[in-house]
C-alpha cells in the first residue's frame, strides 16, 4: 500500500466512488501507487460533497453506476457532466470495468506505468472478500455492504 | 512534532461518516507518512477487518449510519485484538461511557490535535 508523498498536492486527483468497501479499498489502494492522490465515497452525496468543496481539485471520478446514494447511476454522471465539465467522468458498471478504467488511468497517469495487471486487482478484490465471508465470487456488491447504507 | 519522529509503515483506519472530515484527517495523516484505510461506517470497517486490512490504530466517530455504532466497533475490535488502540471521537457522548484502555477525542476538534493524538498513541507503542 503506498503512502503519499510531500508533493501529494501536485499529483492529479481521482475521487473513486464506489459503495462495496472492499472493491474501493483496493481500487484506490492500485490508484495511490500509480501516483494519484485518490478521494474515496461511498456515495454519490459523498462524491459531491468533496466535488462542491473544492479542495483537492478533482481531475477524474471514476465511480461504479450501482453506487448508492442520489443521483445514481446514469443520472449521476450526466449530473457530473452538466456541473464539471472540466472534470473526466468515467462510469464503471462492474468491479471488472473499474479495474480496466483504473489500469487505464495508471498508463496515463503520473508515472505512467502500471504497477500490476487490472487482473491483479480483480483477484484481489475476490480473495478479500472471500476472506471476509462476504458475497463477493462474482465480485458484486454485497446485501450486508448495502444495508449499512440504506440503514 | 518532527517529521522525522513520525513512524513509518504504520496503518490507521479511519472510520468516519462525514466524507469532508475523512478527508481532511486521512489527509493530513497521509501527509505524514501513515497509510490511511477509509471507511464511511462502523460496518464497513468491520468488512474491511475481516477482509484482512491490518491497522496499528483505529479511529472512529460514534454516530454513523448503520446498524453499528463506533463505541460497538470498539468493543468488537477490543474483544478480538485487545492490543490495538482505538480512539473513539464523539459531540455526544460522556468520555465515561467509552471502555477502559479506549482513547477519547471530543468534537469538534482540530484535525491536527487528532492527527497529534493518533501520531502520540502510535510512538508510545
Amino acid at each position: 500500500m503506498a503512502t503519499d508523498a510531500p508533493d501529494e498536492k501536485q499529483r492529479p486527483c481521482v475521487v473513486l466512488l464506489d459503495g462495496d468497501v472492499v472493491a474501493r479499498h483496493v481500487l484506490a489502494e492500485y490508484l495511490r501507487e500509480c501516483g494519484y492522490q485518490v478521494v474515496e465515497a461511498a456515495t454519490s452525496e459523498e462524491l459531491i460533497a468533496v466535488l462542491e468543496y473544492g479542495t483537492p481539485a478533482v481531475d477524474t471520478v471514476l465511480f461504479d453506476l450501482e453506487a448508492p446514494g442520489a443521483p445514481r447511476g446514469f443520472a449521476l454522471r450526466n449530473h457530473l457532466r452538466d456541473t464539471y465539465p472540466h472534470i473526466d467522468i468515467i462510469p464503471a458498471g462492474s468491479t471488472a470495468v473499474a479495474a480496466r478504467e483504473a489500469e487505464d488511468l495508471c498508463e496515463e497517469g503520473p508515472q505512467l506505468q502500471r504497477p500490476y495487471h487490472s487482473q491483479l486487482v480483480l483477484a484481489r478484490i475476490r480473495r478479500m472478500k472471500g476472506r471476509a465471508g462476504l458475497k463477493g465470487a462474482e465480485v458484486k456488491r454485497t446485501t450486508e455492504t448495502a444495508a449499512y447504507f440504506s440503514a | 512534532m518532527s517529521q522525522a519522529s513520525t513512524p513509518v509503515a504504520r496503518t490507521v483506519l479511519v472510520v468516519e461518516d462525514e466524507p469532508l472530515l475523512r478527508l481532511v484527517l486521512s489527509d493530513l495523516l497521509r501527509a505524514r507518512g501513515i497509510t490511511v484505510v477509509e471507511a464511511a461506517s462502523a460496518g464497513e470497517a468491520l468488512d474491511l477487518l475481516a477482509a484482512g486490512v491490518e491497522a496499528d490504530l483505529i479511529f472512529t466517530d460514534v454516530r454513523m449510519p448503520g446498524p453499528i455504532d463506533g463505541l460497538e466497533l470498539s468493543r468488537r475490535v477490543r474483544a478480538t485484538c485487545p492490543d490495538l488502540p482505538v480512539v473513539v471521537t464523539s459531540g455526544h457522548l460522556e468520555s465515561s461511557l467509552v471502555d477502559p484502555g479506549v482513547a477519547f477525542l471530543r468534537k469538534p476538534y482540530l484535525p491536527a490535535d487528532a492527527v497529534s493524538a493518533i501520531l502520540a498513541i502510535m510512538e508510545r507503542r
